[in-house]
């Protein structure tokens, strides 16, 4: 039940910060409105858009949960309902931009796999929570933590796509099927973006729990 | 109820109250009311019984110290020789306290000897250096600054931490209401935690740290930004809790809070 607490009180503290909220929800379509003319870029920018968007988000709300979340431990949380439901949160989010950039993207473009084309918006938004979230734990300053991730998304931007550095890179997946999706081809290219993104989810979940084990642990003393 | 201000003031008078205090107190009551978003009646009763209840407690805080006190429970908390050091610098060292149920302990010391590092400690946020902590499993802290989220209201905060503790949120929000009001504040539904002035913020912090009725509580100057009725209305608190038969350990650098404890630690210069 915390977890479902720490994710619906999430969504709406997010809710209530509504400059903040209108400014990630444009980020993505500036990304898609400068490359409009050319389908396939303009998919690809607006699913980095929905990528830097929502793991920038995630990142200022892990930050600011700092002072709160030693006390919920205290009170008899545990950090994976903590962190559970925070991830729950922004992953909604970043399904429900990414499923509202589809639509966009169905009514304006004409594209070969729609269907690919929503997998690709819903692959960069899965993997952008935690990425976020491992960022923010990692960085604890937001200003570090978001230039972390301006880097990330630069060299993910600018890395040669058939290159080792782009498929290091945390948003290959999407990508990857992206190109499915506009170029067409074969399935494999689905199937690897998918595999990608399984293992980054893996590891930036991993990673972000491991970490807020270590900072959220209680010493445990014996009874008088 | 717009003249209830003009009438606390008037009543103050009529008890003795000099005329600069008495439109202090009245205004620091009407800035509170304004916190809650009520009217101070709504909030405080009738003007005239307020200002009498005031009064009696600012009259008599020594008074309060020799109510009735109950024997001595278990121990609660235990620490033996705990010190703690960052790198090569000693915070401190040595360090013994043991408090039982229903018994009040204060920390003492200058700026920067540790007060808040040893309640960290005591809380299980921090490990000692050395030394042995002992102390009962359910435990509430109340930091001294931060420790709520901005964008919540009260209520959302009840709801988060009972869940937390494990209660359900109609409980919670019930349970944190009351334990407010024993605070002489009544959260307003609307207001977030950021638009709280810094004292009815630390009422808040208060609350969390009780709302899931710990055996031991550890409070962290927590009346930072509390008016003088606020401040009464917290060590009645903090007795009401001792006589529950609770432990209390407050840090505190108000020398005059050291009459309403059972034990003194004082840290002493860094």
């Amino acid at each position: 039940m915390t977890t479902l607490v720490v994710a619906s009180l999430s969504t709406r503290e997010v809710g209530r910060r509504r400059a903040a909220l209108i400014l990630v929800i444009a980020l993505p379509f500036w990304f898609y409105l400068v490359r409009r003319d050319l389908t396939g870029q303009s998919i690809r920018m607006l699913t980095l858009g929905i990528g830097w968007a929502i793991s920038t988000l995630t990142l200022f709300v892990v930050n600011a949960s700092r002072g709160v979340d030693p006390r919920l431990r205290l009170t008899g949380a545990s950090v994976v309902s903590i962190i559970g439901g925070r991830l729950l949160a922004m992953t909604g989010l970043g399904v429900a931009l990414a499923l509202g950039y589809w639509t966009l993207v169905a009514i304006d473009q004409d594209v070969l796999h729609l269907w690919a084309a929503a997998l690709t918006m819903l692959v960069s938004a899965l993997v952008a929570a935690p990425l976020g979230s491992l960022i923010g734990a990692l960085l604890p300053r937001e200003l570090e933590g978001a230039l972390a991730l301006l880097s990330v998304v630069a060299v993910q931007m600018l890395a040669d796509p058939a290159g080792l550095t782009a498929k290091l890179m945390p948003f290959w997946s999407a990508r990857e099927i992206g190109t499915y999706a506009v170029d067409g081809g074969s399935l494999d290219l689905v199937w690897r973006g998918l595999a990608h993104m399984g293992v980054t989810w893996l590891i930036c979940v991993g990673g972000t729990l491991a970490v807020f084990q270590w900072r959220l642990r209680l010493a445990r003393y014996p009874e008088p | 109820m717009s003249d209830w201000p003009s009438a606390f003031e008037a009543e103050l008078l009529r008890l003795g109250v000099q005329p600069g205090r008495a439109r202090r107190l009245a205004d620091e009551t009407s800035q509170q009311a304004a916190e809650s978003a009520a009217t101070p009646g709504d909030v405080f009763g009738p003007a005239h019984l307020y200002a009498r209840h005031l009064m009696a407690e600012l009259n008599a805080p020594a008074a309060a110290t020799t109510r009735t006190r109950f024997e001595a429970g278990p121990v609660l908390l235990s620490l033996t020789g705990v010190g703690k050091k960052y790198r090569r610098q000693t915070v401190f060292q040595d360090v013994n306290l043991t408090v039982r149920g229903g018994e009040v302990a204060a920390i003492v010391g200058a700026n920067g000897c540790g007060k808040s590092t040893l309640l960290r400690i005591c809380a299980g946020l921090t490990r000692p250096t050395s030394g042995e902590v002992r102390r009962v499993r359910r435990v509430g802290l109340v930091p001294q600054d931060g420790g709520t989220a901005g964008w919540l209201t009260a209520e959302e905060h009840f709801t988060l931490f009972g869940a937390a503790a494990g209660m359900v949120p109609g409980r919670a929000r019930s349970t944190g209401v009351h334990l407010a009001t024993r605070l002489a504040w009544r959260p307003g539904r609307k207001q977030r935690a950021q638009q709280m002035s810094g004292g009815t913020r630390q009422k808040l912090n208060l609350v969390l740290g009780e709302l899931h009725a710990p055996d031991l509580l550890l409070l962290d100057e927590p009346y930072q930004g509390f008016d003088q009725g606020a401040y009464l209305d917290f060590w009645q608190q903090v007795f009401a809790w001792r006589d529950a038969g609770r432990a209390i350990v407050v840090v505190t650098h108000l020398l005059h809070d050291l009459q309403n404890v059972d034990h003194v630690l004082d840290l002493g210069e860094r």
